[in-house]
């Protein structure tokens, strides 16, 4: 059972919260990075549908490059210390593994994931990305879990 | 096995693309962070006060000469139009922190429209522009009121200044196949800018010189995505017509009911837990 704030996010959005709260979304090949102070119980969530911003449209966080640093520097403000961030990725499916044109988004989506975490040197302490089943998604902030549920079809 | 071999190969190349790509971005991010960082700063520092004028504005008792009522509306004129860039900009500021959020309400499409219109009416006296309002929708909608404000705000103050003097400017609102459909169509040449997409990017450089922030449109192609819907645009023999189209659900008039609360009702039973 949830206690405090539920919170569910779409694409582009960023929420940050502290416990007793929850953060939910639903995930096809977008993917979703959920950042923890174990210490303080502050976390946050982000939801980015494709990896690279286009240079031309807002700095939404849509994009996977601007999503997690924005998600980061938001948990700063909260408080928490980059020393203490634990990191947990969801998403990235395939949503059609036959097609050529799919541009591989999910797969990208994860490796600009991986590789900013890797810069702010934030470990990745769970996942479950790939494949081709959507994802919903709850982080607890209480106790840090995220509980995962596939979905029937894949969302974008 | 051969097939194995490609198939790593790709995904090796992909990675080492992707990489590439994340890096190059990285300094593109960094040379646009003035703006980004400005555009929060103006959002922040200049809407409290550009409220505050305006509240206070229409309670101002002049004394009524010729002269005085000039001066007066020059000074109402241009503070409205300030804030109507200012309202582009928190948008775009809001958008860019991923701040963003959603509030449907049930409500008239007409009252937001005509609430515009208002809010444009010096543009539209200035170019003396006729405005006719087509609608097919006889009920409330439910809908995002302060977005969708924003969303025809833009393209009416679009369609007046890119819009020939004199001229009509059409509004038709209809709903077809579960969306809910604008369409402002207004008599001017087409946008200046060889790929179509450019509209719709911010700070675009446009051949005229009489563009506003260059984030108008951009801001309102950010809204309707976030509502799940799509802008786009048709020009022809001098007609530009702008098409929003939101999708509709004819059973939700509840709000309370509307959205993603249904998915927090669901249960988690039997989810894995990480």
């Amino acid at each position: 059972m949830i206690e405090g704030n539920s919170t569910f996010i779409h694409v582009g959005q960023i929420h940050v919260d502290v416990a007793p709260a929850a953060i939910s979304t639903v995930l096809g090949s977008c993917v979703a990075v959920c950042l923890y102070d174990k210490r303080l119980g502050i976390g946050g969530m982000n939801h980015y549908l494709l990896p690279f911003w286009n240079g031309n449209s807002l700095q939404s966080p849509k994009f996977g490059n601007i999503a997690i640093p924005k998600l980061i520097e938001s948990m700063l403000e909260h408080g928490a210390s980059i020393k203490n961030i634990e990191a947990k990725i969801f998403g990235g499916a395939s949503m059609n593994i036959t097609s050529s044109c799919n541009m591989m988004i999910g797969e990208k989506n994860i490796l600009v994931a991986r590789e900013t975490l890797k810069e702010y040197k934030i470990r990745i302490v769970a996942e479950d990305v790939g494949r081709e089943n959507g994802r919903k998604i709850q982080f607890n902030l209480q106790n840090s879990k995220v509980l995962l549920k596939y979905t029937v079809k894949a969302k974008a | 096995m051969q097939n194995k071999i490609d198939e790593e190969n790709l995904n090796d190349e992909l990675a080492f693309l992707s990489k590439k790509i994340l890096d190059l971005n990285k300094k593109l991010i960094e040379s646009e962070k003035a703006k980004s960082r400005f555009l929060s700063l103006v959002a922040s520092k200049l809407n409290n006060p550009m409220t505050a004028i305006l509240g206070i504005l229409p309670h101002l008792k002049i004394i009524d000469t010729k002269e005085n009522r000039f001066f007066y509306e020059l000074v109402y004129k241009e503070a409205l139009d300030l804030d109507f860039k200012i309202q582009n900009l928190v948008m775009a500021s809001e958008i860019e922190s991923g701040k963003i959020d959603v509030s449907y309400a049930l409500v008239d499409p007409i009252e937001i429209i005509k609430e515009a219109i208002e809010s444009l009416k010096y543009l539209i006296e200035e170019k003396n522009i006729e405005i006719k309002i087509d609608s097919k929708i006889k009920q409330k909608i439910v809908t995002d009121p302060k977005k969708v404000y924003i969303i025809v705000k833009n393209l009416i103050s679009n369609g007046c200044r890119y819009g020939f003097e004199n001229s009509l400017l059409w509004i038709e609102l209809d709903i077809k196949e579960s969306m809910f459909i604008i369409k402002v169509k207004n008599r001017g040449d087409a946008p200046n800018v060889k790929y179509k997409p450019e509209v719709f990017t911010r700070f675009a450089k446009d051949a005229s010189g009489e563009h506003g922030l260059g984030i108008g449109l951009s801001v309102v192609r950010e809204i309707c995505q976030r509502l799940d819907g799509t802008i786009d645009y048709e020009a022809e023999d001098e007609f530009v017509t702008f098409v929003v189209k939101l999708p509709f659900d004819e059973e939700m008039i509840d709000s309370q009911a509307y959205g993603s609360n249904e998915f927090l009702f669901e249960s988690f039973d039997d989810a894995i837990e990480l």
